[in-house]
């Protein structure tokens, strides 16, 4: 009670405000409440989210370097020496073909590992508690044991390659057989979180759709791509578009697996701006590179909004 | 007719072969990296130098004790867990407060705030690293384990948010009505009410961002100066950037490897439910 008479005496303007909307004490004071209740998010959000993306949209704009220690408005002058500079040029093919590729080979192999934890069979459980280890072990470990698992010396993949077929594997020199890898790391690494939302998704679809159509005569693959596929792919475009943008900003894979290398072939946007941002403290450059990366997000976000707004389908 | 008849059992024979073989190679793909660390960490760095490859050396904690004896880590697991535990309960508690208010509160235009909101978890984590790391410095909170909790917990917000929405809208708002008419003030209906009916709600996001914090790597790589603040996730890094005779020192790069996995793989089984319950409910739903 005290806590509303407080606010009757402090909230002038907007007791106005509400009484010409005609609100009722009741809800004015359940606003009140809304308004309390997520300002703690809110705050949060604001400062270390909305802020920090319009000062580094405006960062973007000027030389800050600590190190050099300038710090002044120059207008658009560091997207020209972004466009030529090696590494963001490396890192933005790499970004896309390392986003795109393990987005959809993370959705094929997700649904397959998916399709095999539907069946029933001993192991089903073993095989669904397992599926989560990839997700939960620490991104930067992964890349760290895939880089020793696969190191040409003495690591278990490449000796077992040469035992098979007497080939020595060299896999960080090539720029190609790292970039795969990276690749196929990032698969071993978020397939299996994918295949527990397809799951969820294969477990909802009704089961009477399967029956009529097994009355119709359809086999299994023709039911497999008639029934299932279709009611999947809202999920799978969401999915795929919640993959898309959350690899576009993450960096701890390729992190421990290659550092970037060889060169700069397997580097991504989101490491570069660590880089230049946090190692070589130019602030400017990084906040650049950034603002690419964000309207990398803005174009995956529209298309992907358009891609699901033409499969919904209901059930 | 006939044909099928017996071609059928044959048919589904294949397939439940075809079901094991992808189980065992399923099983193969997921542990054999696990394995490897596992392997290498319990090892004698001498053996994992060895051609042909030891399969299972003679295990050992030598290279607990080296870690130990060479690092501070008893001060990387420290902050590690202090890290992960304060941004469970800050995130947890921002969260569940705004979840309440969006799934019981009619307010205008609260429909787009939500999704404002939601679509604050598109931005990326690395995108506003430059000018986190310049407010972290003005707040004097840079290289401290509350700079890091502060800001992960923000990024943790928006998905907490979305997944206790549809945990606390399972629960019947007749309870609440009922305790509010008996005269309940709201810290107690938070408190005795809908604590212990979303508790599942709670356990499952609580166990999801303790794990996201524990394997976060970004902000403490970005914020952490000294071992003050440093988590494990640095800690591996820093262990990986040494050299050892033999290049680089794997088995202790493994040991503290397999130091951040344990804790995370032991509570994926010990919980696999809930975790997939909410990996899962903030998609499907």
């Amino acid at each position: 009670m005290q806590k509303g008479d407080s606010q009757q005496v402090n909230d002038r303007p907007l007791k106005a405000v509400f009484s010409r909307f005609a609100i009722s004490k009741n809800m004015r004071r359940r606003y009140m409440l809304f308004i309390l209740l997520i300002s703690p998010a809110f705050f949060l959000r604001i400062t270390t989210a909305a802020y920090p993306i319009l000062q580094t949209i405006y960062l973007s704009f000027t030389n800050l370097n600590l190190i050099k220690n300038t710090n002044e408005f120059i207008g658009l002058q560091n997207y020209p020496t972004l466009a030529n500079d090696f590494g963001v040029r490396g890192a933005l093919y790499f970004t896309i073909l390392l986003v795109v590729g393990s987005t959809l080979l993370d959705l094929a192999v997700g649904l397959l590992i998916a399709l095999l934890l539907n069946e029933r069979f001993r192991g089903t459980t073993f095989a669904r508690t397992i599926n989560l280890i990839p997700w939960a072990i620490p991104t930067i470990v992964a890349g760290y044991a895939f880089r020793w698992l696969l190191d040409d010396q003495f690591g278990l993949i490449p000796y077992w390659v040469n035992m098979l077929s007497g080939v020595r594997l060299v896999i960080f020199i090539s720029p190609l057989s790292a970039q795969i890898v990276v690749i196929l790391a990032h698969v071993w690494k978020d397939a299996p979180f994918m295949a527990f939302v397809f799951l969820a998704g294969l477990q909802g679809v009704p089961l009477d759709l399967y029956d009529a159509s097994k009355v119709d005569g359809a086999n299994a693959w023709n039911r497999f791509w008639r029934i299932t596929v279709p009611l999947i792919m809202p999920l799978t475009i969401t999915m795929g578009l919640f993959r898309l943008v959350w690899s576009l900003g993450s960096f701890d894979l390729v992190y421990g697996l290659t550092q970037g290398g060889p060169g700069v072939a397997t580097s991504v946007l989101a490491l570069q701006i660590f880089r230049e941002g946090i190692m070589f403290f130019k602030f400017g450059f990084a906040s650049t590179i950034s603002v690419v990366l964000l309207i990398l997000v803005g174009i995956v976000g529209i298309v992907g909004l358009w891609l699901f707004r033409k499969t919904e389908v209901t059930f | 007719m006939v044909k099928e008849e017996i071609a059928r059992p044959s048919l589904i024979k294949w397939n439940r072969v075809a079901i094991y073989v992808c189980f065992i190679l399923f099983t193969l793909i997921v542990l054999v990296p696990v394995y490897w660390m596992a392997r290498s960490s319990l090892a004698n760095a001498s053996d994992l130098t060895k051609l042909p490859l030891i399969y299972f050396p003679t295990p050992t904690l030598r290279n607990f004790q080296t870690l130990i004896s060479q690092i501070p880590i008893n001060q990387y697991v420290r902050n590690s867990l202090l890290f992960a535990v304060s941004t469970t309960f800050v995130s947890l508690l921002v969260s569940f407060l705004a979840a309440y208010a969006f799934a019981r509160i009619q307010f205008p235009g609260s429909g787009v705030i939500l999704w404002i909101l939601l679509l604050s978890m598109a931005l990326p984590d690395v995108g506003t690293i430059v000018p986190l790391y310049r407010i972290l410095k003005d707040l004097h909170l840079l290289d401290k384990i509350s700079g890091l909790t502060l800001v992960l917990s923000s990024t943790l917000t928006p998905f907490t948010v979305w997944v206790l929405i549809s945990f606390i809208k399972q629960v019947p708002y007749e309870i609440e009505e009922a305790a509010i008419i008996d005269g309940a003030s709201l810290p107690q209906i938070f408190l005795r009410i809908l604590l212990p009916v979303t508790m599942p709600g709670l356990v499952t996001m609580g166990l999801i961002n303790f794990i996201n914090a524990w394997n976060n790597l970004l902000y403490p790589l970005s914020f952490s100066t000294s071992p003050s603040s440093k988590t494990l996730s640095v800690a591996i890094t820093e262990v990986f950037a040494g050299f050892s005779p033999y290049g680089k020192p794997w088995e202790l790069i493994m040991a503290v490897g397999l130091a951040m996995t344990i804790p995370v793989v032991f509570l994926v089984l010990l919980s696999q439910r809930a975790i997939v319950r909410g990996l899962t409910g903030g998609a499907i739903k």
